[in-house]
């Protein structure tokens, strides 16, 4: 991306993000092995709430942003097969904010987008399930919540 | 020959704009229009036409019949039969050339005496950079995609020559002049491209046909055909990823394998297979997830055996046709059922004939392009296959199904394109440049061809001006000259940023170069920014700082922004110039920072419903033209943002 408004605003997000961004989490844009930075891609890491079964756990999640950002918002993505009720089987994460036709908005930041995502972690919703883990949300919270907690074991922050 | 100075690039000395800063209007429009002065004005200048398709090839005719005489003309693609009907300077024995190339021919042979340079090229190239387009009185934009329209909107700032923009879509179109400084560019208003729809919608609960049309062609074609990886009904996790494994492949509903044809299984097995999987076993899946279906009439599986065309016979067999000895490299579906009609909409029934025979002709006679197959609006059985299976999801959700014909426009962004909308707006990019050349600024006005009734064909209103919150031209823009060789980072930091331009914390980028300082940085970034201080600009990483490179400039503690445009000298003066650099035009003060939060949401304008015109080449999609927010009106644009940049 040689320049334009995605670049430009992601420079600005970039700034804000230096400047203040909530405890705990990491947001940075990927650097590739020759030492060129990719502003389009973020690399991010979510602290699992204090008090919930995601607690302890430094969740990864990348932040993928087209030419037409801030137009359309980025693509959020876990790590293949992350276990909750509202990513699907590749990682998409499925959130009202990040909707186009829905909440997205050209000046949700990148700190908004972050911190939806981690309250979305212990508040699935469950109007929008993305796949079959959210029975065991439903009908079986012992599995759920078992599986949960390997799953922060998996993430957990060193 | 007198050139008009104030107007000629070639000989307007660096620093000087020969667009701002001119400011007067010396001639009311239209009187200066039938001035000796203009006349003479259009034939001295020289002018950029990008693009040398639809709006192209009517533009270089206009400008040739307008008594244009130094012309260049870029366009990377070459000429298709299905250009012929409306790209009116190609002829049949064309096929397969340049589009710059014989367009530049043709015209030359209209007018003999003009001098006209045609480059078959991609305008993102870097032989197309600021120092080319600074040769240009102006820029005329007869491009087909958004991508390149952007490049050339921020080339056109920083080399400062006015642009043309335009663009059609069917009966739409439009025209606007960009001039840095004086209206707004191409960026300042959103453009609102392609819709993109969330994975959610597409997965789990589509309610329009494009919904499923999407599906078929961006998720399940891949899947079965195609890099899977690429799809998101792939189910795999990739190796390594897995976290306790027992326990969250519940997550994983399938068997990773079960979109790969198992060994020895035949084509029309698998294809079965695929349509009980899809159709039954995930739309039942999908219909269990009852929380989903609280507001929404939940998915009704199909069932094959109920589908199935009597060709079939009960046990699979082969169609007849088949049988007859048609052979499996057979390119149509269609064809063997006897569904020639693109136009009808294809019965349960058919689409499930269409479906299997589709998946089991692309195995049986294409499996060199398993694993890499890539949609194309021009592959007949691929269209076949997305229409059949669209469809199918279509009826499973209760959704109107679409013919081939549109499905093929939906799938390949097809909006068709209509000659006299190309021949009238290049007629006014022609009109917008003359006043451009006569310098009558203020007379510039952004046309609109529209179709509603009674109103009038084209409406124009007078060039908007720049939005100061636009991040692309807004920012300040100074011509720095040293030589990139020797000079580097650690010293461009010291003596420029911090030196010259009183910066604290400087933050650098270009292309995917970048570098930062201050607070807010962990210690491997920091590591990693001091090793690129002591390397010389020109081997930075992402290609380097080197000559016409638009170097952008931030500071971490303060208020400051603007892009240096590079020009790298090797021979440099260290007499004249002791500092080792030299810094044009004028740059704001850096500021003390104002809340950086506020600035992002006073930039991103929250324009959403602003207008997308699509415009022409092919007759395939293309992108958006926005209009200014005072002519709202929605207009659907669908384009592929996949699609390759074009000329
Ligand atoms: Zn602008």
């Amino acid at each position: 991306m040689s320049g334009g408004m995605a670049a430009a605003r992601l420079a600005e997000e970039r700034k804000a993000w230096r400047k203040d961004h909530p405890f705990g989490y990491v947001a940075k844009p990927e650097v590739e092995a020759d030492g060129s930075t990719n502003i389009v891609k973020w690399h991010c890491k979510l602290p699992g709430k204090a008090g919930t079964l995601w607690e302890g756990g430094m969740f990864p999640l990348t932040l993928e942003f087209s030419h037409d950002y801030p137009t359309k918002p980025p693509r959020v993505k876990f790590p293949a097969g992350f276990y909750h009720p509202n990513v699907f089987p590749q990682g998409d994460v499925c959130l009202s904010i990040l909707n186009p036709q829905k909440g997205w908005r050209p000046s949700i930041t990148v700190k908004q987008i972050l911190v939806g995502v981690q309250g979305l972690l212990d508040e699935p919703n469950i109007e929008d399930p993305a796949n079959e883990c959210y029975r065991d949300f439903k009908r079986n919270r012992p599995q759920y919540d078992k599986t949960v907690k390997l799953q922060t074991k998996r993430y957990a922050a060193d | 020959m007198g050139r008009d100075k104030t107007l000629s690039s070639g000989t307007a000395p660096p620093d000087t704009l020969h667009t701002a800063g001119s400011s007067q209007d010396v001639l009311a429009w239209p009187w200066a229009a039938t001035g000796e002065e203009l006349k003479q004005r259009v034939q001295d200048v020289k002018v950029l036409a990008v693009g040398a398709g639809g709006i192209g090839c009517e533009l270089l005719k206009t400008l040739v019949m307008s008594g244009f005489k130094h012309i260049e003309v870029v366009d990377l693609d070459t000429i298709e039969t299905s250009n012929l009907n409306r790209q009116f300077l190609f002829r049949k024995r064309h096929v397969g050339k340049s589009k710059a190339l014989v367009a530049a021919e043709a015209v030359k042979q209209m007018r003999p005496d003009i001098d006209i340079t045609a480059y078959q090229g991609n305008v993102n190239e870097s032989r197309f950079d600021v120092d080319f387009f600074r040769r240009f009185d102006c820029v005329l934009n007869g491009l087909d995609n958004l991508e390149a329209r952007r490049h050339i909107n921020r080339l056109c700032l920083a080399a400062e020559v006015p642009l043309v923009e335009s663009g059609t879509a069917g009966y739409l179109g439009q025209v606007s002049v960009h001039i840095k400084g004086r209206t707004e560019c191409f960026e300042c208003q959103p453009k609102p491209t392609s819709k993109t729809f969330p994975v959610c919608t597409l997965r789990n609960t589509p309610d329009k046909p494009i919904h499923c049309v999407v599906w078929a062609k961006e998720m399940l074609f891949p899947l079965l055909f195609g890099a899977p990886e690429a799809s998101d009904l792939h189910e795999a996790p990739p190796a390594g990823s897995g976290i306790d494994a027992a326990a969250v492949t519940r997550n994983i509903a399938d068997d990773p394998s079960c979109y790969q044809r198992a060994e020895g299984e035949s084509s029309t097995h698998f294809a079965e297979r695929m349509f009980r999987h899809l159709y039954c076993t995930k739309i039942n899946e999908l219909r269990n997830m009852e929380d989903l279906w609280r507001s929404r009439r939940p998915p009704q599986a199909l069932d094959l055996d109920a589908l199935r065309m009597p060709a079939y016979g009960d046990g699979g067999d082969q169609p007849a046709a088949i049988e007859a000895g048609v052979p499996a490299t057979a390119s149509s579906a269609c064809k063997e059922l006897g569904l020639s009609d693109a136009h009808s909409v294809w019965n349960d029934q058919q689409n499930a004939a269409v479906f299997l025979r589709a998946v089991a002709l692309f195995l049986d006679g294409r499996s060199h392009e398993l694993g890499s197959a890539q949609f194309d609006k021009d592959d007949l059985l691929a269209v076949e296959l997305v229409t059949a299976a669209a469809n199918l999801r279509a009826t499973c959700f209760g959704i109107s199904r679409q013919s081939l014909f549109e499905t093929k426009g939906m799938a390949g962004n097809i909006i068709h394109a209509i000659a006299t909308t190309n021949a009238i707006v290049s007629g006014l990019i022609v009109v917008e440049a003359m006043k451009l050349l006569a310098r009558s600024f203020a007379s510039c006005q952004t046309s609109f061809l529209q179709v509603s009734g009674s109103k009038r064909l084209v409406s124009r209103m007078s060039a908007p001006e720049p939005s100061a919150a636009c991040m692309v031209c807004s920012t300040a823009q100074a011509r720095l000259v040293l030589n990139a060789n020797k000079m580097s980072l650690q010293q461009l930091v010291d003596k420029v940023l911090k030196g010259r331009l009183a910066l604290i914390a400087p933050s650098l980028w270009c292309g995917t170069f970048s570098y930062e300082e201050g607070e807010g940085l962990e210690e491997d970034e920091i590591t990693r920014n001091r090793k690129l201080l002591l390397l010389p600009l020109a081997q930075l990483p992402g290609g380097g700082v080197v000559h016409n490179s638009i170097l952008h400039v931030d500071d971490q503690e303060q208020c400051f922004k603007a892009q240096l445009i590079i020009t790298h000298r090797e021979d440099w003066d260290d007499e004249q110039h002791p500092e080792g650099f030299y810094l044009g035009g004028d740059l704001p003060p850096a500021l003390t920072e104002p809340s950086v939060e506020a600035a992002i949401s006073e930039t991103a304008s929250p324009n959403e419903d602003v207008v997308s015109l699509t415009s022409d080449d092919d007759g395939v999609a293309a992108e958006a033209a926005a209009r200014p927010v005072a002519k709202r009106k929605a207009i659907e644009g669908n384009t592929d943002s996949s699609k390759r940049p074009r000329t």
